[in-house]
């Protein structure tokens, strides 16, 4: 594995975005996964946010997140159409080649696997002028979509080339999703694979999962499941995952730390990560496929 | 269990090509090159300065509209490719079939009694347009007025006829395209290894009324350095005699390139490049003009 594919995401650190690509730069990182707010919360606007992202020389690894876009009629499907499109607009102009959108937890979305397949097709559609794709992924408390099979199912249903999945070890720990389901799955098709661990041993019910996934995550490494991640990263390696790995690690504390002490952190996860790794270099792919 | 029915094979009625457009900011040199290569100017647009030049069934427009649409960039001085237009059986059900199923509309252009010609995104700045009326009336006789004593039929030389269009795309992209034509429009990717004419590359899907292609090519492997961008890159113009047609045009001033790998054979031959961006490429294929212009 190449320390290249590992990246920083935004949300694990506090501060302006201009401390937090610096503070990623400095620690020897090459890619960051961007989030929304980061661009639109900008003091300066949305441009300054734009050049600043493109002046740290970091390799943008993706943009997040679409939420609750599947599975919805009438005017709130339009209303998410018009969301969808300034999220790729913005991954655009940011140079963002991945979208990641997140499964329904909408109380309006409608558990109808058709409707949900085309809404996703229609989503990677509106991408394909703009050279964008889209990782969907299942989130834990997902209202219908709430593991990486349902998640792949629907992937597979839309069957879109620029659609693919979007892996969070944390939501596979969060509901035991079994790896063999990483068996059935081209690994060109996982667009993109995000990782952290928790502190607890289970989360049972969803309103677990989510106050878990926003407040206590913590760096592959540092958590109770360091087995089962050590598992995963080196069942996605056999399987030949060749694509980027990035760190998501939602933590209230690590908001509260400076940010050279959070990347160390993650510096520290990576070796560990490395470590669990068979040493053989695959060849790095820029994009899936 | 929901019931599965296969899509229509042309699930918009398609009928071929009706125009192509080239966005510039000279206008006059692109005309001299497409009368070079037997177009004739026929018609002037009513209130831009638009014109539509034609040969046989094929209808060129040259944009030089300096009003750009939001988000597009105005002409520049090298031609650009920049819409194609496609013959639907109903253009508004097409345009929002295609709506519902992921494009970008194209906010409408159209002055006070103008024809309002739906469109969507396509690569780049270009747009894609659907027109249904092609039959009874055409396009043309509403917003544009008849250059005197220019013949508004002028008979295509050689036999020529739109073969189809060519678009450049990203690295590991023609798939992502293959999807685009296949599900807005319903075209279909050729088998690997069948091509036509003298470049034999890249993805080749055929419209769904088989009168015209679309060529993919991505960029050469081991080519990183070059500057590639996704845009409509040039027109193929089919010929039944491509002997015939390239004598023909070369005695009208066209310089064709004729080294290797391109070389002009029996199979097709490529223009060179004019004002810096604009090359026809002739190739003959299995589509007769009689078909590609036919209607039916």
């Amino acid at each position: 594995m190449n320390v290249d594919r590992f990246g920083m995401d935004t949300i694990t650190l506090a501060g302006p975005l201009e401390a937090k690509l610096r503070a990623v730069r400095d620690g020897g990182f090459t890619q960051i996964m961007l989030a929304a707010r980061d661009i639109v919360g900008h003091p300066q606007g949305e441009a300054a946010a734009i050049a600043a992202v493109k002046a740290s020389g970091l390799r943008v690894t993706g943009f997040q997140v679409l939420r609750d876009f599947e599975g919805l009629s009438g005017h709130l499907h339009d209303y998410k159409v018009d969301i969808a499109k300034s999220m790729l607009a913005m991954c655009k102009a940011l140079g963002a080649p991945v979208l990641l959108a997140c499964s329904t937890t909408s109380a309006h979305a409608e558990d109808d696997r058709a409707r949900m397949a085309a809404d996703l097709a229609k989503l990677a559609m509106l991408a394909v002028p703009f050279g964008i794709d889209i990782a969907f992924e299942g989130l834990s408390w997902g209202r219908f979509v709430n593991d990486v099979p349902a998640a792949w199912d629907l992937v597979e249903r839309a069957d879109r080339y620029n659609l693919g999945l979007a892996l969070d070890s944390y939501h596979m720990l969060a509901t035991s999703t079994p790896l063999d389901i990483l068996d059935d799955i081209d690994p060109a098709r996982i667009f993109f694979v995000q990782l952290s661990d928790f502190m607890w041993t289970s989360t049972p019910t969803p309103d677990e999962r989510r106050e878990t996934a926003r407040h206590f995550r913590v760096f592959p490494g540092e958590g109770v499941h360091s087995d089962a991640i050590a598992a995963l990263v080196r069942r996605l390696d056999e399987n030949g995952y060749a694509g980027d790995i990035s760190f998501e690690v939602f933590n209230d504390d690590y908001v509260q730390m400076p940010l050279d002490t959070v990347v160390a952190r993650a510096n520290r996860s990576v070796q560990w990560l490395l470590a669990q790794v068979p040493r053989r270099s695959l060849p790095f792919r820029r994009r899936a496929g | 269990m929901q019931e599965q029915n296969p899509e229509p094979r042309n699930p918009l009625g398609m009928d071929g090509i009706e125009f192509v457009e080239y966005a510039t900011s000279q206008p006059q040199a692109l005309g001299a090159v497409l009368q070079m290569m037997g177009f004739v100017p026929v018609a002037r647009h009513r209130s831009r300065e638009v014109t539509l030049y034609r040969q046989g069934a094929m209808n060129v427009i040259v944009n030089a509209h300096p009003e750009a649409l939001p988000g597009m960039s105005a002409p520049g001085a090298h031609p650009a490719l920049s819409a194609v237009a496609v013959r639907v059986r109903d253009a508004e059900f097409a345009w929002r079939r295609a709506l519902d199923l992921g494009a970008w509309a194209m906010p409408t252009r159209a002055s006070v009694m103008e024809l309002n010609i739906p469109g969507i995104h396509g690569v780049g700045d270009s747009l894609l347009y659907f027109v249904d009326r092609y039959r009874d009336f055409s396009i043309y006789d509403v917003d544009f007025v008849p250059i005197p004593d220019a013949p508004a039929h002028p008979p295509a030389l050689a036999g020529m006829h739109w073969f189809g269009v060519v678009q450049s795309v990203f690295a590991d992209r023609s798939r992502d395209w293959v999807d685009f034509y296949t599900h807005l429009f319903g075209f279909a990717p050729l088998p690997g290894g069948q091509y036509f004419g003298i470049l034999p590359k890249g993805t080749l899907l055929v419209s769904p009324c088989g009168k015209f292609y679309l060529q993919l090519i991505e960029p050469p492997s081991g080519a990183e350095d070059i500057d590639w961008e996704e845009r409509l890159l040039r027109v193929g113009i089919g010929a039944p005699d491509i002997g015939a047609a390239t004598k023909l045009l070369r005695e009208r001033g066209v310089v064709f390139v004729d080294r290797a790998p391109v070389q002009t054979s029996d199979k097709g031959a490529l223009t060179q490049i004019y004002l810096g961006s604009v090359t026809f490429e002739l190739v003959k294929g299995d589509l007769s003009p009689a078909r590609a212009g036919s209607g039916s």
